[in-house]
């Protein structure tokens, strides 16, 4: 727009010059249209063209100042260049068995060790038309490399979503493939009886730390295990912090999948508290931390909530300690809370790295 | 077609313009009705000290015994009005409102202008100052030089040189006017360049140097007998500008400020002057780190601060009674980040806002009026009513330490005030009050770890803080004869819901060199009182004594001392013109500071006496005027350093200069 008037002021454009002898100087009552007039008087007036170049010299400098030295962050997409901006829920695999066609979805299509959502979509093979409201089960199971068989914290009954039309879940994938094999097995019931399919999948490296991970086993002997669910991509902000607790049942003896009792190897980790101090690690960052944190505590759904506050971009580290219901510390230590620049923030025994 | 000519307006209007108020129409049919009004108008004074004849524009508000001085280095220093610092007062270019886009305050509006290509600063004090918007300090109004049409001579203008060589200042100033029966214009072009400076010890303070380049261009065109219009434009930048005091520098600060004003003067009405101008002006600063190796991280703090304004005001007059109505509205986006680069390069740099993307719109309306009773007694009333919104686009920041906080916030800002003058002989007497609010200003309340050096925190602005709510009184007492005045000032301030910086028990320091996180609050009330007496004596014809004394207090709601209250300081001119000859001498100092504020950062600062001298001589080449100046700052090389420097770096040690001037 700018760059019109300029090229019509030196094409000497006396198109803008107007008469304004409509408005006098008596007629003031629509003050803006007498400005109005009065401005295109001066503009239509060839003085203004004999001052030309001093006037194109501060559209110049206008222009130039305009467009800044250095250009402004673009803070929508500056979350963008570390956490996948990925949200779609894409095919990982598709199974048909019988008259069924077995639609396996995850983010991006892929899944990654730690914390995913699942989703089922089954259809009738032929007419395509969405099987509703059937009872649907999801089980996945690793074979180690030594060849024992484990599971991971995961729903196994499937929940299903009218509107969507799928079947919603989720797992914990507690290794990558390259630790084992990894085979799902899906069961639906139906008039004939139960359909089961099991197929091989492969679980990645988790590309997005705010879905990070990690298991250890507690003062009281028991394993454990806490995946963070959400929030998958965090904000210069308050965040609401949802993590998954699961605890190994040592009492649970079944050895593989064909045990019923097999799938509850992993129990929900019920009336914990799990104690939050989210830090800066990075050296010049100097332990640096939050205002407003909450610890987290269980749900009806079973995950732990809390509140994480990120002041800026860049590495965090969520330092936990662990509590069971009596209070007692199951895992996790205290980190010092002073500010110390140039030193590397010191972690808890119990911590879970995040990034964005 | 219509829409064309809105267009242009607006792109005029918004891209190259700028206005000026002020348009003179001295030797002209109207001369009468402009000294009606001149009373209205404060007298000019000319941009230079008695010391010295050329005068950075910080140097010459330094002149003024109500400013002191905020100091970060050689360069751009902070302009405290009755002992407030810049949130309190407004600062005006004619009336334009501008915002700095430094967090750390490296860039007041003082910074943008250039010693040609101003008039005179018209300063006010309190209430009095709510013209161009709410305050609680005054205002500080910088005019710039706006010729006449019709001169006798058409062509005018003047060229300055001069030399320091403390710091090896070497500065060209030019400008030049022209004056037709339709068509009148200024135009100027300055350019500074220093290097650090030394210390009375003679140590070299480092990261002091600075460069700064400075351009303007007013072009006035009379429409008619009685009204003209005028576009304005500044264009300054600063580059390589230390700033000794602070962990960084700055890199490049670029202003671009720019106005249309219409003026319309009425005969024989009630009303008799109507101004009115539109204006832009876009600030974008880069700070700089990487010339202090010592950093132990690397920062990128670029700020933008961006405002579009509108500014009208009509003067009226009938019988005993004038009085000046002014509108005000702004638009300012001011944006600040930081990009914190950890050491292993290759790692995710850390990103946040320093002011997120904050928007302020005021609109205001203010009304001062004049009765006078007689010759020798007179009444000065007015008050104004503002709104004030604002807006943080990204206020996650902002609710990290207050969540909940609102995202918009709209605030009123009424103002009151009213002053009694009366002449009994040749004693003059003043009194008088005000009452006015202002709200926080964009790091108040939206600053999001702002390091402050001075005290060494991290400042978090609130955006539910109250306004700031002043109460004031005012008072002077005068005596005049030819050859010796007198004056006494003094003014109170009761300052209800006064912000101030408090430790935070929460969260931790972001930038590596801060020690804790501090808010902004208001503390229930803090008061300020301002004293100032300054004599003047024409010993003889040609010997002139001049001299002030200053003191202030400041304290806050517990007894408290605030920070940066200027101690007990004096000032003595002395001047004696012999021939061509002028020769000025003075000496100016602080005593000790004794109600210094440990809680605020402060430490006891010693007295210090500075010493001054120089000498000066006219001549003529062909005609035109010319002036040499020789002279010292300093002479005694004390080495000292202010209640308001900044860190306590030390001042300029002894500093001889050298200048020349000429007008034709
Ligand atoms: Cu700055």
């Amino acid at each position: 727009m700018y760059f019109d008037i300029f090229c019509r002021i030196i094409q000497g454009d006396r198109t803008l010059e107007l008469s304004n002898t409509a408005y006098l100087v008596g007629d003031k009552r629509n003050i803006f249209v007498f400005l109005l007039s009065k401005l295109l008087g001066v503009i239509s007036n060839t003085i203004f063209f004999t001052t030309m170049r001093i006037f194109i010299w501060i559209v110049a400098m206008f222009m130039l100042t305009t467009a800044c030295t250095i250009d402004k962050t673009d803070f929508e997409s500056e979350n963008n260049t570390v956490v996948p901006d990925d949200y779609e829920f894409k095919e990982v695999v598709s199974i048909d068995k019988g008259s069924y066609h077995i639609r396996v979805e995850a983010l991006h299509g892929k899944l990654y060790k730690g914390y995913n959502e699942i989703r089922l979509r089954i259809t009738e093979a032929t007419t395509q038309a969405p099987i509703q409201e059937g009872k649907v089960t999801f089980l996945p199971v690793l074979t180690t490399l030594e060849g024992n068989k484990e599971t991971c914290p995961n729903q196994y009954a499937l929940t299903y979503d009218k509107a969507e039309e799928v079947y919603k879940g989720f797992s914990v994938f507690t290794q990558e493939s390259t630790q084992g094999d990894w085979k799902i097995t899906i069961t639906m019931e139906d008039d004939n009886g139960t359909l089961t399919v099991s197929q091989p999948i492969a679980v990645e490296k988790q590309v997005n730390k705010n879905l990070n991970m990690t298991s250890f086993i507690g003062s009281d002997t028991e394993s454990y295990l806490i995946a963070l669910v959400a929030p998958l991509k965090p904000k210069v902000a308050e965040n609401e912090l949802v993590a998954a607790i699961y605890k190994l049942d040592s009492s649970n003896t079944a050895v593989g999948e064909n045990d019923p009792t097999f799938k509850d190897k992993y129990v929900l980790a019920e009336d914990y508290t799990l104690l939050l101090d989210p830090r800066m690690p990075e050296p010049s960052m100097g332990n640096h931390s939050s205002p407003h944190n909450k610890d987290l505590v269980q749900k009806e759904d079973g995950f732990y909530y809390g509140i994480v506050n990120y002041t800026m971009t860049g590495n965090w580290t969520l330092n936990f300690i662990l509590l069971n219901k009596a209070g007692l510390i199951l895992k996790g230590t205290k980190v010092p809370t002073d500010f110390t620049p140039g030193v590397e923030g010191k972690k808890s025994e119990l911590f879970i790295d995040t990034l964005f | 077609m219509v829409m064309r000519i809105l267009t242009t307006l607006l792109i005029l209007g918004y891209s190259t313009a700028v206005l000026a108020q002020e348009t003179k129409i001295k030797q002209d049919s109207v001369s009468t009705v402009l000294e009606e009004i001149s009373m209205l108008v404060e007298k000019k004074k000319k941009i230079e000290t008695e010391m010295k004849m050329a005068v950075s524009v910080d140097e010459f508000l330094a002149s003024s015994e109500q400013i002191s001085f905020i100091k970060r280095g050689a360069y751009a220093w902070e302009p405290m009005l009755n002992n407030m610092s810049t949130e309190r007062s407004t600062l005006t270019i004619d009336g334009m409102h501008i915002f700095g886009a430094c967090t750390d305050k490296m860039d007041p509006i003082t910074s943008y202008v250039e010693s040609n290509n101003l008039s005179t600063i018209d300063i006010k004090s309190g209430q009095e100052g709510g013209m161009h918007g709410s305050t609680i300090a005054g205002s500080i109004d910088l005019k710039r030089k706006t010729t006449a049409f019709g001169r006798s001579n058409p062509w005018a203008g003047g060229y300055q040189t001069g030399y320091e060589f403390n710091n090896k200042q070497f500065f060209n100033l030019a400008n030049v006017s022209f004056s037709g029966k339709k068509l009148a214009g200024d135009a100027s072009i300055a350019y500074r360049e220093a290097s650090n400076y030394k210390d009375g010890n003679n140590d070299e303070v480092k990261h002091s140097q600075y460069k700064k380049f400075n351009t303007s261009l007013g072009l006035a065109y009379k429409t008619s007998e009685l009204s003209s219009v005028r576009l304005d434009a500044i264009f300054d930048v600063a580059k390589d500008v230390g700033f000794p005091a602070l962990p960084m520098d700055l890199w490049l600060s670029r202003a671009i400020i720019t106005s249309l004003s219409y003026k319309q003067l009425f005969e024989d009405q009630f009303i008799k002057v109507w101004d009115t101008k539109v204006y832009y002006n876009a600030i974008e600063h880069y700070m700089d780190d990487t010339t202090r190796p010592e950093n132990l991280v690397h920062m990128d703090m670029p700020g933008w601060s961006t405002t579009y304004g509108l500014l009208s005001k009509a003067n009226f007059k009938q019988g005993n009674y004038s009085s000046e109505l002014q509108l005000n509205a702004y638009n300012n986006l001011s944006i600040a980040e930081m990009r914190m680069y950890p050491q292993d390069r290759t790692e995710r740099t850390m990103f946040a806002y320093s002011w997120p993307w904050v928007t302020t719109t005021y609109a205001g309306l203010s009304l001062n009026n004049t009765v006078e009773f007689s010759e020798a007694n007179r009444v000065n009333f007015g008050g104004s009513i503002g709104v004030n919104y604002n807006y943080s686009k990204y206020v996650d920041f902002n609710w990290i330490f207050h969540p909940g906080a609102p995202q918009e916030k709209t605030r009123f800002l009424p103002s009151l005030h009213a002053n009694y003058e009366i002449d009994v002989n040749r004693f003059n007497f003043s009194i008088g009050a005000g009452y006015g609010h202002r709200a926080p200003s964009v790091s108040e309340a939206y600053g999001y770890y702002i390091y402050n050096s001075y005290d060494r925190y991290d400042y978090i602005g609130n955006p539910d803080l109250k306004n700031e709510i002043s109460n004031e009184i005012n008072a002077s007492v005068g005596y005049k004869d030819q050859r010796f005045s007198l004056q006494a000032k003094v003014n109170y301030f009761y300052i209800k819901n006064y912000i101030i910086g408090r430790i935070l028990s929460l969260g931790s320091p972001m930038n590596y060199q801060s020690v804790g996180v501090k808010g902004y609050t208001s503390l229930d009330y803090a008061t300020l009182f301002n004293f100032a007496l300054t004599a003047d004596y024409h010993i003889l014809d040609n010997l002139h004594w001049k001299g002030n004394v200053t003191y202030a207090k400041g304290q806050d709601n517990t007894k408290g001392n605030l920070p940066f209250i200027r101690p007990f300081s004096y000032n003595t001119a002395l001047h004696y013109s012999y021939r061509d000859f002028g020769i000025q001498t003075s000496v100016h100092g602080d005593l000790k500071q004794r109600d210094f504020s440990p809680e605020y950062g402060e430490s006891l600062t010693p007295s210090y006496t500075v010493w001054n001298a120089s000498i000066d001589y006219t001549f003529y080449v062909n005609n035109f005027k010319a002036v040499v100046q020789v002279g010292a700052e300093n002479l005694l090389n004390e080495y000292y350093s202010t209640y308001a420097d900044w860190g306590n770096i030390p001042r300029m040690g002894r500093n001889i200069f050298t200048s020349f001037k000429i007008n034709f």
